[in-house]
């Protein structure tokens, strides 16, 4: 891409990062990433007063990791992330279509695959700023709680660090992977609930898929990338535990790659509907 | 005829009983609805399972001439309350699929395009016309949901003698267990029809009120090491006040009637909500 491609990408993210972070209609995002960071601020809340009291339900750094593991898979990355992504990407091309307002980009002299990467681009920003920081304001809100000796030694000697930046690293690849799905959804299809629920379904059923259909999911790899494993319930009926597998995770680098290649193909799979995207108002 | 003959006349011809205004409205909707062929055929499909039920239900009570598929001597089927608990968990999940095709469209075309005044200058009240919208989703889905349901009820007793009096308790858990989905099904979904403006972004919100409320209620619950958090979880509030009627003895985090008044809480905010939209044009001078 030469420099004036690169000029109209930085255009379009100008323009888009201001749609996006400061739209009235996106609020719901900030309360969807903000939403664990209240629980977890509570729960902290909560152990320090009891604390005070002299009474301690005695919730230990390790535990503590282990219920934000779970809590980071099975509703954040799953749910928040998801519905997030939803929220932002879909409304890149099919919100300015509702709005009346996407022929005002297709008739400036560039091509549509810049103003897609651009909207990509922005909306991937927005997304991995606004979930990246409710992550480690979520892992800042877990660990205030504790004194700081016990920070420390969990940090500098319990590989801390190194799971606070996996789990801030799934964040934004999460962002990336359903970003680049929602995007492609949003050309393709007008109504997003069939799409929504086709992934979140998907997404939901990869424990019990044959390992090739796992492969072919956001969600596995990211899993792959989570640096503690949850186990599968004990509590769960024996014919469904029958079926879920937990699949051996790929290394750090093959999940990445994957992600990655997953990504760049479902854009490259909308940069060739994009540029037969045609615009008829009248039936949004 | 002159043209200064063309003035204006009331009408004179019958005019629709006042107590069933709001059925006009179902009316003119139930039009639009069966106009997407999507949608009339995902109607048709949620009959499906009702009448793979119903032949169950006949080849059950027929099992003689079916012996020759089977060496089993009792009967293909149990009749009793896991059979209802499964169809009735079945057909509300259709009913909320269906309710998020139809619901987002019924009130914000209207507010969007200012169409509420045309409503309402008519001889029909706010409630009218909620009532008459909220009918739209309430008649369709009753279709799918308690009336087969009831059928389903009505056939096995009489295919079999005494086992009406014997699983009464049944049929009251398919109605009350129908009806409050629908409540808050309707209400939800109108309310998040009436403020946001985007009829698809409302079918999209109502999927993730569903899907949040549940994943963010089992988060408080491991975070806070409670059960309070099933309280946002609307198809656990509901599955508790069927189960009471079709298992007994599971354990619940809560007691029927605390799920029920949690459901009836959640559809009285919607209304809230609702009402809050629908009003009609304020004339400012």
């Amino acid at each position: 891409m030469n420099l004036l491609r690169w000029q109209q990408v930085l255009g379009v993210i100008r323009l888009e990062i201001r749609k996006t972070f400061f739209a009235k209609r996106g609020f719901w995002i900030y309360l969807l990433a903000l939403a664990p960071v209240g629980l977890f601020l509570l729960h902290t809340i909560i152990e320090i007063q009891l604390r005070h009291m002299g009474r301690t339900r005695d919730a230990s750094i390790g535990q503590m990791s282990f219920i934000y593991a779970g809590i980071f898979q099975f509703f954040y990355l799953r749910l928040a992330i998801f519905f997030g992504c939803l929220g932002i990407f879909m409304n890149l091309f099919r919100g300015e279509m509702l709005d009346k307002s996407l022929h005002f980009y297709l008739l400036t002299p560039m091509r549509r695959e810049v103003l897609l990467v651009g909207k990509y681009l922005a909306g991937l920003i927005a997304a991995s700023v606004i979930f990246s920081i409710s992550t480690a304001l979520q892992l800042a809100a877990v660990l205030a709680q504790f004194d700081s000796a016990t920070i420390s030694h969990f940090l500098y000697q319990s590989h801390g660090l190194s799971q606070i930046a996996s789990y801030l690293g799934v964040t934004i690849l999460a962002c990336l992977g359903y970003g680049s799905v929602f995007l492609a959804a949003g050309m393709l299809f007008r109504n997003p609930i069939i799409p929504a629920a086709v992934v979140l379904v998907w997404e939901a059923a990869n424990p019990v898929l044959p390992s090739i259909l796992k492969k072919i999911s956001v969600i596995y790899y990211l899993k792959s990338l989570c640096p503690v494993s949850i186990p599968v319930d004990p509590g769960m009926p024996s014919l469904l535990a029958l079926l879920v597998s937990n699949a051996e995770p790929v290394a750090g680098y093959l999940a990445v790659t994957g992600l990655l290649l997953l990504s760049a193909l479902i854009l490259v799979a909308s940069m060739k509907r994009v540029r037969r995207l045609e615009i008829n108002y009248t039936t949004e | 005829m002159a043209v200064y003959k063309r003035s204006y006349r009331g009408y004179s011809g019958a005019l629709t009983p006042a107590w069933s205004r709001f059925l006009v409205l179902y009316r003119f909707a139930r039009r639009t609805m069966f106009r997407s062929r999507f949608q009339t055929g995902f109607f048709t499909l949620c009959f499906f399972f009702p009448l793979l039920c119903l032949l169950g239900i006949y080849a059950n009570a027929h099992l003689s001439a079916f012996s020759f598929l089977t060496k089993r001597s009792g009967p293909l089927l149990k009749m009793d309350g896991s059979f209802f608990y499964i169809f009735t968990s079945v057909q509300c999940t259709l009913a909320f699929l269906l309710t998020a095709f139809l619901g987002p469209g019924l009130v914000s075309p209207d507010l969007a395009n200012g169409a509420l005044t045309l409503y309402l200058c008519r001889p029909l009240a706010r409630t009218e016309y909620v009532l008459g919208k909220l009918s739209v989703l309430v008649i369709t889905l009753s279709w799918i949901t308690w009336v087969p349901g009831a059928v389903l009820f009505f056939t096995q007793s009489a295919m079999e003698k005494g086992w009406m009096a014997a699983n009464f308790n049944l049929l009251i858990g398919v109605l009350v267990g129908s009806f409050l989905w629908i409540l808050v099904l309707s209400l939800l979904s109108l309310a998040l029809s009436a403020w946001v403006k985007w009829r698809v972004v409302a079918g999209a919100l109502l999927l993730a009120v569903f899907f949040m409320g549940g994943g963010f209620g089992n988060a408080i619950n491991a975070v806070l090491q409670t059960q309070q958090g099933y309280l946002i979880d609307i198809a656990r509030l509901i599955s508790i006040v069927e189960v009471s009627f079709f298992r007994d003895g599971t354990p619940q985090p809560f007691s029927p009637l605390e799920a029920s008044l949690a459901l009836l809480a959640i559809a009285g905010c919607c209304l809230w909500l609702l009402m809050r939209k629908v009003r009609p044009n304020e004339v400012i001078e």
